[in-house]
């Protein structure tokens, strides 16, 4: 009965346009203040308590690395790299994109920021090469999701965050831990090269039907300077899976180094940016990060009030009750999860799902690590398509086509997303590989 | 309609900390014969570790059982006392303090903070872990050794020659395992459960420190209590203890004796000397400490242990 | 005076996040040149070099006596006066998301009255907050309780939460003044990067998320591509 007062009550806030930390936070108000007894002081506290965490703090550091890099010129000389190595194969400059968005990837957390990052050099490009605009938007926008399911990942550090501490029982009533951001992070590894695999074949597959344009080969030598240019970007990638692997230091750690290491490289190695533009970058970071922890402090207030009326166990209970088996839950979560991206951006669909699928999941038996990867991917899936899209829309304000257009364009890539989803919701191994080979 | 006890916690059901509260549930809705309805709830289900104490003070909960290193920080400094170094030899010292008039004096000491303090629960006596032997205090020079928050548990990483790192509890399996720190110090049921084991190489058996909670109360709460409720839960509680500590110990040796059967640690006895060693570099912690703690304090618990 | 209240809020974040990095960043170059130093006297020590062994050490502990236990605690400290400050400034820069699929299938003035609606909502949860906060750093401010690391009071800590949310009750009140006077609501274009447009002969990508609906449109201009 509460679940259903309680999420009727945020739905109806959420439909009318309010920002959606603000809905949680007044669902909750509202409904501690009417049917509890738990004094609404604890509300202030759960608001500053919610954020204190360490590990929540690679979300702004891993934004402020990646805005240094966007507009530190990291992502034309990445363009650059790709190009030479694959310019001359079927779908030249976009399979190139391909590359620059996975190599982007894995030094930025978020998607959107991908997508300009590479679609803002590469998409004028390509249409001068005679590519259709269709093309080049197509597998920009859905590459540009690799931002979240190659490490970092500002959707992996939510997911950890928001499941972080919870003791579930598994099938066998032992105790599963959930999942670190370390652990998620080298989990993505596989999926992410994959897809990117994915993605490039479908371009590549594309390019030769249609008999689009391709580069002249790159000799050695050009190659070689591509690379030599493109290498302090690169280098970012063993500063932070390195960093992380070898124990120099934690996630967040990671991530703050990883800040200062785009700054110099921006300002002092490709001199893209001067210092006087640098509170600018510094402004636009922390209003990012602001807002990504408003939705936090808020959703961890929401789960507070779900915890408190027992919803995540009641829900579990009745799953596992109803003889549900763990292929079909994964179906449902799919569903679910496609549905919300319909609505949603991905940090508040897994801020407030993740705490509510995670006990079912693990009593089901899903490893917590391959559970976060499928949301990931879910999420990826959900920003390319509209209304919702935020890929979507950051390709429609770079190449000036409307989104059903666009959504028109980007059909063979989403349809290779979706089979990459299953994939990855069926067989495990393909998550849980590398975490399990290097001991985690 | 019963009076409601929201007993929140921050480890699982199946420890002895949880168990306790477990037992406190069942013997307080007896002893009263079903005028108070206790409700645990594990796990940090409502409050983190870091907010469990304020939710107390505001009423949102009406007993916890914190570790005593988290009233240092709510301004009772006394309680580092428990943090020392070798202050304690054994259970006995401990309990001579614990069951004492030296541990009801430290409990006293809260009713200004709008708490009331009922009882101690023991955890155990910590063993120093690392991925290199520690053997001797030599051995610790450039160690990264995790701790929790606390100026006495840092001085003591600092006597030792290590670097003390704080980090939070749960994120420290990932940072012994990848070498983001190298060592900690636990007790072993501690160790054991977060399988510490798996990823640390030597242990010594050193019983330098003591881990241990206080089950304690809203203090408005507890003195609106019926008198006749206040004493039949008064009596589940000494029953309950007594059961917790029980538990606490025996799940410190199987631990132990499950990480030696483990084989992935080498455990290391203490022969006199070594232990006389640790003992002479560590205890100088407890007067560097003295103005912080409160050398009354120090010299009531030292009185109190007979050391 | 706004004009001086905008600008020190930009400041105050600006440096916020500025400071948590760099006090990260020390800290881990610190631990790390503690864990080479340490190695530096292992491996003196074994090759039989005392002298350099003992300078090794000598260095270590100079190096160690510089306390930085204190920097996870700090960092989180000021990245929750951010967010809180952030979440306001967010307001006016139009940041924070919603839902706004079906809003924008409205005619004008019934999206006039939800738009209204959802900032009044925001100026009214960030006050209750407020209040709340106010309550609660009172009673905090009369028990004594102190930060683990730093040891500073842990009212002052939590200040943020009145302080941060009476600027976003305020930011919420200011918007909706705004809307109703002229109809025009901040905007914020999450697909904008400046410096890469110019160049790449792009033009300014600001409709990318006007067309969005994840930002309220306003009532000045027409929705596309519906
Ligand atoms: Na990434
Ligand atoms: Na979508």
């Amino acid at each position: 009965m509460s679940a259903l007062i309680i999420f009727g009550l945020l739905i109806a806030l959420m439909l009318t346009g309010m920002p959606i930390s603000i809905s949680l936070g007044l669902t909750v108000l509202t409904f501690l203040f009417t049917m509890t007894e738990v004094p609404i002081d604890t509300v202030a506290l759960k608001l500053f308590t919610g954020i204190e965490k360490f590990e929540i703090m690679a979300i702004p550091f891993f934004i402020l690395a990646g805005n240094f890099l966007t507009h530190g010129g990291v992502a034309k000389r990445m363009i650059n790299f790709a190009t030479a190595m694959v310019g001359h194969w079927h779908g030249g400059l976009g399979l190139a994109g391909v590359i620059a968005c996975a190599l982007f990837a894995a030094v930025s957390g978020s998607s959107p920021a991908t997508v300009v990052a590479i679609g803002s050099v590469i998409l004028p490009a390509m249409v001068a090469q005679g590519f259709p605009k269709q093309f080049g938007a197509g597998v920009i926008t859905t590459s540009g999701a690799l931002g979240i399911l190659i490490p970092p990942s500002i959707v992996m550090v939510m997911y950890a965050v928001a499941t972080s501490g919870m003791q579930v029982p598994g099938p066998d009533g032992q105790i599963v831990d959930s999942a670190s951001v370390g652990e998620l992070f080298m989990a993505g590894v596989v999926p992410g090269l994959m897809l990117a695999g994915f993605l490039a074949f479908t371009t590549w597959y594309r390019a030769r039907k249609f008999g689009y344009p391709r580069l002249a080969k790159a000799n050695f030598g050009a190659r070689w300077t591509a690379f030599r240019e493109a290498i302090w970007g690169l280098l970012l990638i063993v500063v932070v899976i390195g960093g992380i692997y070898t124990g120099i230091f934690t996630p967040t750690e990671a991530a703050a180094m990883s800040a200062v290491y785009a700054f110099i490289v921006a300002v002092f190695v490709y001199k893209d940016m001067k210092l006087k533009d640098v509170p600018r970058v510094l402004l636009s970071s922390a209003n990012m990060s602001a807002m990504l922890l408003y939705i936090i402090t808020n959703a961890v207030l929401f789960s507070f009030l779900m915890a408190h009326e027992g919803i995540p166990q009641a829900l579990g209970e009745w799953m596992v009750n109803a003889g549900l088996s763990w292929w079909v839950f994964l179906i449902i979560v799919n569903i679910l999860l496609l549905a919300a991206g319909n609505f949603m951006e991905p940090s508040s669909i897994v801020l407030i799902m993740a705490p509510i699928l995670f006990p079912v999941a693990v009593r089901l038996g899903i490893d917590p690590v391959h559970f976060g990867i499928m949301i990931v991917v879910n999420m990826e899936v959900g920003m390319c398509h509209p209304p919702v899209g935020l890929n979507l829309y950051v390709a429609s304000g770079i190449t000036r086509m409307g989104i059903t257009e666009l959504t028109v364009a980007v059909w063979p890539w989403l349809l290779t997303m979706l089979v990459f989803l299953l994939l990855v919701t069926y067989v495990p191994a393909i998550s849980l590989f590398l975490p399990h080979l290097l001991g985690m | 309609e019963p009076i409601v006890i929201k007993f929140s916690h921050v480890v699982a059901p199946d420890t002895p900390k949880g168990k306790g509260a477990a037992k406190f549930e069942e013997l307080a809705e007896a002893y009263t014969n079903g005028a108070v309805d206790v409700q645990v709830y594990p796990n940090s289900q409502l409050y983190k570790d870091k907010e469990e104490l304020e939710a107390l003070q505001l009423g949102a909960v009406q007993m916890l059982a914190p570790s005593l290193a988290k009233f240092g920080p709510l301004g009772v400094q006394d309680f580092e006392v428990f943090d020392l170094p070798y202050i304690f030899k054994d259970y006995d010292a401990l309990h001579a303090v614990t069951k004492g008039e030296v541990g009801k004096m430290l409990l006293g000491k809260l009713e200004d903070k709008g708490i009331t303090g009922l009882a101690y629960w023991d955890n155990g006596f910590k063993i120093m872990s690392a991925n290199s032997p520690v053997i001797t205090p030599d051995d610790f020079l450039g160690l990264k050794m995790r701790i929790q928050s606390s100026k006495v548990l840092e001085a003591e990483m600092n006597a030792l020659g290590a670097v003390p790192q704080v980090m939070a509890f749960s994120e420290v399996y990932q940072a012994l395992q990848t070498g983001v720190v190298d060592g900690t110090e636990n007790p072993p049921s501690n160790m054991y459960t977060q399988k510490m084991n798996e990823v640390q190489k030597h242990a010594t058996i050193s019983n330098h420190g003591y881990l241990g909670y206080a089950v304690i109360v809203n203090k408005q709460f507890w003195d609106g209590l019926p008198e006749d409720v206040r004493a039949g839960l008064d009596k589940a509680m000494a029953e309950a203890t007594d059961y917790a500590n029980g538990i606490a110990k025996a799940e410190n040796e199987a631990a132990l004796e499950a990480m030696k059967a483990a084989g992935t640690t080498e455990f290391h006895e203490m022969t006199e000397e070594e232990r006389a060693t640790w003992v002479e570099v560590l205890t100088p912690v407890h007067d560097e400490m003295a103005d912080r703690i409160g050398a009354e304090t120090i010299a009531a618990v030292k009185a109190a242990t007979g050391g | 005076m706004l004009r001086l209240l905008d600008r020190a809020e930009e400041i105050l974040i600006v440096w916020l996040i500025a400071l948590a990095t760099v006090i990260i960043f020390v800290s881990v170059v610190h631990r790390y040149s503690l864990g080479l130093s340490a190695d530096a006297v292992a491996f003196f020590r074994t090759h039989e070099m005392p002298a350099l062994s003992a300078a090794a050490k000598t260095f270590y502990f100079g190096l160690r006596s510089i306390n930085l236990v204190w920097a996870q605690e700090l960092c989180i400290i000021l990245f929750v006066w951010m967010a809180k400050f952030g979440a306001a400034y967010g307001v006016r820069t139009g940041i924070h998301v919603g839902i706004d699929v079906l809003i924008n299938r409205l005619a004008a003035p019934k999206r006039r009255f939800f738009i209204l609606f959802g900032l009044c909502a925001g100026a009214l949860f960030t006050g209750i907050i407020a209040t709340l906060g106010t309550n609660f750093v009172w009673h905090m401010a009369h028990a004594s309780a102190r930060s683990p690391d730093l040891e500073l009071p842990m009212w002052l800590i939590y200040l943020a939460i009145p302080l941060g949310s009476s600027l976003m009750c305020f930011r919420f009140l200011q918007v909706a003044w705004g809307f109703a006077r002229t109809g025009e609501l901040p905007h914020h274009d999450h697909g904008h990067v400046d410096g890469i447009e110019e160049e790449a002969g792009i033009d300014d990508l600001g409709e990318a998320f006007l067309s969005s609906p994840l930002t309220p449109r306003d009532l000045v201009e027409k929705p596309k591509d519906e």
